[in-house]
Formats: C-alpha cells, sequence, structure tokens
C-alpha cells in the first residue's frame, strides 16, 4: 500500500509530473499506475505499473488433495471465480484421464457463456462507461460535451437516444437508465448462472468428471427464457456502444493513440466442443481448433499459432522487476511433456514461487506481479502478450482463424458474425465485429459489447444441443475416476478478462505443483529481465493526453481509460499526486494492508 | 525454498480432504451403484424414487424418461 504526499504545485514549461494512481478505483484492488507527464507537449513521458498484493495460491496448493483445486482457486477472485473453477477442472480432468459427460459440457459452456454476459455488462456499463459519461466528460473535455450535444446518433432508430449527449446522459452513474438497466441485466444474468453452475461466483456444482446440476428440461427452458428477455438489451448495447466509441474518434482526432500498443494478443479458447474434447494433451491441438472460441496468439494483425500445445510450450515466467528469488536452482517437476518435447525451467509446470518482500524501486523491483511472456519460436523474442481485456483477442484470433460455423455464430477469417434471435421488442438481428485497425482503449472496449452478443448468441445454440440430449433421454452428467498417484495436466479456458491456464503435477496423490496464471498478470505485468515493460505500461507509455485540464485539477481520464479498457482485476485505487519531478517521500510496505496498523 | 520465516503450521495441508476407509463418491464404479442409472447414459424414475418407481416412468416407450429432481 502506498501512501503518498500530496503538493500541489504547477509544473515549469518543459518539466515531467510524477502522477500516480494507486489503488486504482472500480476494479479490484491494488493495482497501481505511476507516471510521469510531460504537460507541455500533452504526453505520458513514463509508466510503472505496480501490484501490492501478494497472493501465494501456488504456495498453499502443495500438498493438497488435487480434487479441492477446483473450489479453491475459485476464490482467487470475487468476480470471475468460476472461470477458475472450469478451468481447473480442465486441468484436473487431463489429470485423471477422464472427459465430461457431452451433457454436462453443455451445462458449463451455458455457464460460462452467462458469466460473460454477466461481468462484461456489469464491467462495461457500469464501471468503463464511466469514463465516458456526461458528467465525467463534463468534468474533462467540456467541448467535448458541447459537440455530443448537437450531434444526432447514427443508430437512434434502435436505442431511441436521439442525440450523442443523451446516450452519455444514460450512462451517469446511478442516474442514467441504462446504467440502472444493465444493474437489471446483471441480476438475470447471474440468476441464469446460477441455473447452471449452482452460485455465484464460487459454484457449487462443477467438478472434475461432470456437474452436480439436474439436466431437467425446466432447467434449460428457464435458462432460455431470461436469455431470450434479455437479448434485446444486448442489441441495444453494441448499438449505444458503437455510437460513442464512433464519436470520440471524430470529436477527438488522434485518440485512437489512446491505450494503443503494437498487436499482441493471446487467447486460451472457450466453450468446448463436447462431441471432440477428451482432454488427452496428446489431442489437444484438435480439442482446442474446435472450441467455440477460438485459442491463438496473434502478432502485428497475423496468427502465430492456433495449435494448444504449441501455446502451452511457449509459456515463459521471466522475473526482473518482481519481488521474488529466481528458482533455477530447485526441482524441476516436468522435464517432457506427454509427446516428448521439453519442457522449458521457466515453464509453469516447473515454477518454484519464492516471495522475497522489499521496497518498492523503480528501478529496481516493484511488483508483485511476474512477468509471463510468450516465446514466439519464429524470432526468439518473449513477447509480452495482452488479452485486449480478454473480448479483443477472443474475437481477434476466432476472427482470423475461421473455424468457428455455427447458426449463430460465425467466423470469417476476418470478422465474426453474430446472430441474435428476435427478442420482445427488437426483430432477429445480425452483427459483425471486424478487425479494426488497432489494438487501442477504444477498440477494446467496443469488442467486450460484441462478445456480450457472442455470449448470448452461442448460448441459445448451447441450449438447443443440450435440450436435444435431453430430449433423446440422455441424463448422465458425471463421470467416476480414480485420483491417480502421478499425473500432470494442463487447463485452458478464458477467464472473463482474458486467457487464464491452471498447471498442475500430482505425486503421491496429491498436489505437487499448481500454477493458475490468469489474465492480469499477463496485463499488469511489469518490466522483465529483457527491459520489456507489461502492456499496461507499454500501451500508457508514450500516450498523448486529450483532458483539457491542466496539472492543477487533472483527472486523469485518458490514462484512466487505457488501464481499465484491459479490465484490469489486480487486487490495485486512485489517489493521485502531483510532485516537481522530483523524489517524493515514500511510505510503502510491500504487502497490502501492511501500512494500516 | 523461499527465506521467509514462517511458523510451524498446526495442520497438515491436505487435512479437509479425503479421510481413509471412507467411499469416495467419485471413485470408480460409483456410478454402476447410482439406482436408476443405466449405462446407456438414460435413467428411470428409479433414480428419484424408491417407492413403486416403475408406476412413474412414461407411458410409452418412445417418450424419454425424464424422472423429476
Amino acid at each position: 500500500m502506498a501512501i503518498e504526499q500530496q503538493e500541489r504545485v504547477t509544473p515549469k514549461p518543459g518539466q515531467l509530473v510524477e502522477m500516480s494512481w494507486d489503488p486504482i478505483t472500480r476494479i479490484i484492488g491494488n493495482l497501481g499506475i505511476y507516471t510521469k507527464i510531460d504537460f507541455e507537449n500533452q504526453r505520458v513521458a513514463e509508466c510503472h505499473s505496480t501490484s501490492s498484493l501478494f497472493r501465494g495460491y501456488s504456495v498453499f496448493m502443495k500438498g493438497k488433495d488435487p480434487r479441492d483445486a477446483g473450489f479453491i482457486t475459485s476464490r482467487i477472485c470475487g468476480i470471475c471465480g468460476d472461470n477458475h473453477t472450469t478451468c481447473s477442472v480442465y486441468a484436473q480432468n487431463m489429470a485423471y484421464g477422464i472427459k465430461t459427460p457431452k451433457l454436462a459440457e453443455w451445462i458449463m459452456n451455458l455457464g460460462e457463456a452467462a458469466e460473460y454476459m454477466f461481468d462484461h455488462t456489469l464491467f462495461q456499463d457500469n464501471m468503463v462507461f464511466v469514463d465516458f459519461c456526461e458528467a465525467m466528460v463534463k468534468g474533462t473535455n467540456p467541448s467535448v460535451l458541447r459537440r455530443a450535444a448537437t450531434t444526432d446518433a447514427p443508430n437512434a432508430g434502435i436505442h431511441g437516444k436521439r442525440t450523442i449527449a443523451d446516450i452519455m446522459q444514460a450512462f451517469n452513474p446511478f442516474e442514467g437508465d441504462v446504467y440502472k438497466e444493465a444493474l437489471t441485466i446483471s441480476r438475470v444474468t447471474r440468476e441464469m448462472f446460477c441455473l447452471m453452475e449452482g452460485r455465484h461466483v464460487h459454484p457449487s456444482t462443477i467438478y472434475p468428471g461432470g456437474v452436480g446440476t439436474m439436466p431437467s428440461p425446466t432447467v434449460f427452458t428457464d435458462y432460455l427464457s431470461r436469455l431470450i428477455n434479455i437479448i434485446d438489451f444486448v442489441k441495444k448495447a453494441v448499438a449505444l456502444n458503437d455510437d460513442v466509441f464512433d464519436f470520440f474518434y471524430q470529436a477527438l482526432p488522434g485518440y485512437e493513440e489512446v491505450g494503443r500498443r503494437r498487436v499482441l494478443l493471446g487467447c486460451w479458447g472457450a466453450f468446448q466442443d463436447p462431441e471432440v474434447v477428451d482432454y488427452r494433451y496428446q489431442t489437444m491441438n484438435e480439442w482446442g481448433k474446435a472450441m467455440y472460441v477460438t485459442p491463438g496468439i496473434v502478432v502485428d494483425g497475423e496468427l502465430v499459432t492456433n495449435n494448444l500445445i504449441d501455446i502451452n510450450l511457449g509459456i515463459r515466467i521471466l522475473l526482473g522487476s518482481s519481488y521474488y528469488e529466481d528458482w533455477v536452482n530447485e526441482k524441476p517437476f516436468v522435464t517432457e511433456d506427454p509427446i516428448g518435447n521439453p519442457v522449458d525451467m521457466r515453464h509453469p509446470w516447473n515454477q518454484t514461487t519464492l516471495p522475497a518482500p522489499q521496497k518498492r524501486d523503480f528501478d529496481g523491483n516493484y511488483s508483485w506481479v511476474m512477468s509471463p511472456r510468450w516465446l514466439d519460436p519464429r524470432t526468439g523474442d518473449h513477447l509480452a502478450l495482452d488479452t485486449g481485456g480478454g473480448p479483443f483477442a477472443r474475437l481477434y484470433t476466432t476472427a482470423l482463424s475461421g473455424l468457428v460455423d455455427t447458426p449463430y455464430v460465425k467466423s470469417t477469417g476476418s470478422s465474426v458474425q453474430i446472430n441474435l434471435p428476435k427478442g420482445p421488442d427488437l426483430p432477429e438481428m445480425t452483427l459483425e465485429w471486424r478487425i479494426p485497425q488497432w489494438s487501442n482503449a477504444i477498440e477494446r472496449n467496443r469488442a467486450r459489447v460484441y462478445f456480450v452478443a457472442y455470449a448470448a448468441a452461442m448460448a441459445v445454440w448451447f441450449v438447443e444441443r443440450a435440450l436435444e440430449r435431453v430430449r433423446g433421454g440422455d441424463t448422465k452428467v458425471f463421470q467416476d475416476f480414480d485420483v491417480p498417484d502421478q499425473a500432470i495436466g494442463v487447463g485452458f479456458h478464458e477467464a472473463v478478462r482474458g486467457v487464464l491456464s491452471h498447471h498442475l503435477v500430482i505425486e503421491k496423490g496429491k498436489i505437487a505443483n499448481y500454477h493458475p496464471y490468469p489474465p492480469t498478470p499477463w496485463n499488469g505485468s511489469p518490466r522483465d529481465r529483457y527491459g520489456t515493460p507489461g502492456p499496461y505500461e507499454d500501451a500508457v507509455q508514450d500516450m498523448p493526453i486529450f483532458e483539457e485540464n491542466g496539472p492543477e485539477n487533472f483527472k486523469g481520464v485518458d490514462i484512466m481509460r487505457a488501464v481499465r479498457s484491459f479490465d484490469p482485476c489486480l487486487p490495485c485505487g486512485v489517489h493521485m499526486y502531483l510532485g516537481k519531478g522530483r523524489t517524493l517521500r515514500k511510505l510503502h510496505s510491500p504487502m497490502f494492508g501492511g501500512g494500516h496498523d | 525454498m523461499a527465506r521467509i520465516r514462517v511458523g510451524k503450521p498446526d495442520v497438515k495441508p491436505d487435512t479437509p480432504s479425503h479421510v481413509k476407509g471412507v467411499r469416495q463418491g467419485n471413485a470408480k464404479g460409483a456410478y454402476r451403484h447410482q439406482a436408476g442409472h443405466h449405462k446407456d447414459d438414460t435413467a428411470d424414475a428409479r433414480r428419484s424414487t424408491g417407492i413403486r418407481p416403475g408406476k412413474e416412468n412414461p407411458i410409452l416407450p418412445i417418450m424419454p424418461n425424464l424422472s423429476p429432481s
């Protein structure tokens, strides 16, 4: 926890002003963003992202019964815990040599689809849009708001808001009608989730080998009726978001540079196809490609691979600016994968977490987050992949791979077409997400609302498939198994905000090593030992500032839009300090809460 | 190991898990012993009730056997 001294000063021309937000608000908390801003040139000169929270899951999972892993790792997150349970189940299925019965697989897909709809709606409409709402824009860019009041909304026919300013007003926290409706939608989608996975956010009916959900026809029809009732909101949300984001490009020329970085994206795939998946490592390439969100790695707009085995073997966990000791001299757990490929010592299967608490030093170690990277076999570079907040990478890899082909979602090779059925008010509608020119804050945010539509459309498909099985008399949702003495497993899934992997090693029937890698260590990683900055740092560094306020009452809205577009999930707030560019006195403890005695 | 000084644990890491001798719900063969569950992934009314389950089954063979939970 950092406690900063605040000094209000007016910088002299050419002077860098230090600004920091620690912790960042409207996300769970302890991400800190420390910047130096060049107000004369309206640019961010330098940026460091830091986390003051040590979790230690990889430390205390050791020695536990592997069957408990899904229930324990769920507690990593208070909003996407079920993604961890699901991912852990995938990893355990591989380790136990079993597969989930087909009907249970559809039930898990339905639960996860509801989770994406819930979490993305809540984050987009109740958190991200606070940065774009009337109340915020009035305080940061009054000229933009004046222009919004006279700009007609192109999609007014769908959402019913005449001008862009009307839309911004509808997103005002606690007052705006879309803000309030989004809260209702979050509730309904959570109910849908609970029908399938028993409880939100830590599921009670998801286990290795299957689910405990009773597959009665009513469970699926209850889910479907809720889904059809919210489908019109999804259609309107896409139209509202498109109008506001397109307006920002028009009103603030150059806004595409906010949060922009090189296209370096990773997606580990979601929604298993029960007809193909068998959870064997040997066939991971085939069942990975059959997923209804295609995994993949994209570099500069080009798909490098969508083979999960290549993705797995390329993962490297680097140190460089993190409060840990190196584990190269520790015992390796997995030297070869099940098909004989060598596994690196810096791979999560071999990682040993050795925490070394110390004082924060931006020239040395400054974060509890390690630096996960992906080794590009073509160039030998350790790529700092980001997830684009999740949906951006998911839509990107799915679009480029051209593998998903269902009546509701179809990948074309350059876009994703989403067909949403008729709702109570609006007719059937086809939406198309096209690969954008940039990887920036606006496009990450836009992708999020399109992915809500994607998940809704896929959910209709999953309900149809599940009901087909139920009508055929299939009621099997659980597969029995014995826990082996020795085994390894890996689960690849998509947490709401991006890539999620669980690497598991079992020895003597107990967990010998367990490493969950959720999206935020990828996005919020600090500089690695090669000096490569993490995605937040990279996206914010050298970013132009469009805010009309000077250093006196600077809100940092552009920086916040850039960081929040990644949907940060580090347990990080915002207090800001203004310095003269000199080193400020910092009272700091590396442990979250350690400063409060 | 890390150089952090920690106290002596009161319990083993796997204390809350399986106790030897207790039947495991996940153990191989468990599904076969569940009343009313068939090998072909279907089930009948015996799954839901032990009281004259035969009377609760569908009236025609072409109907799926979907017993209440």
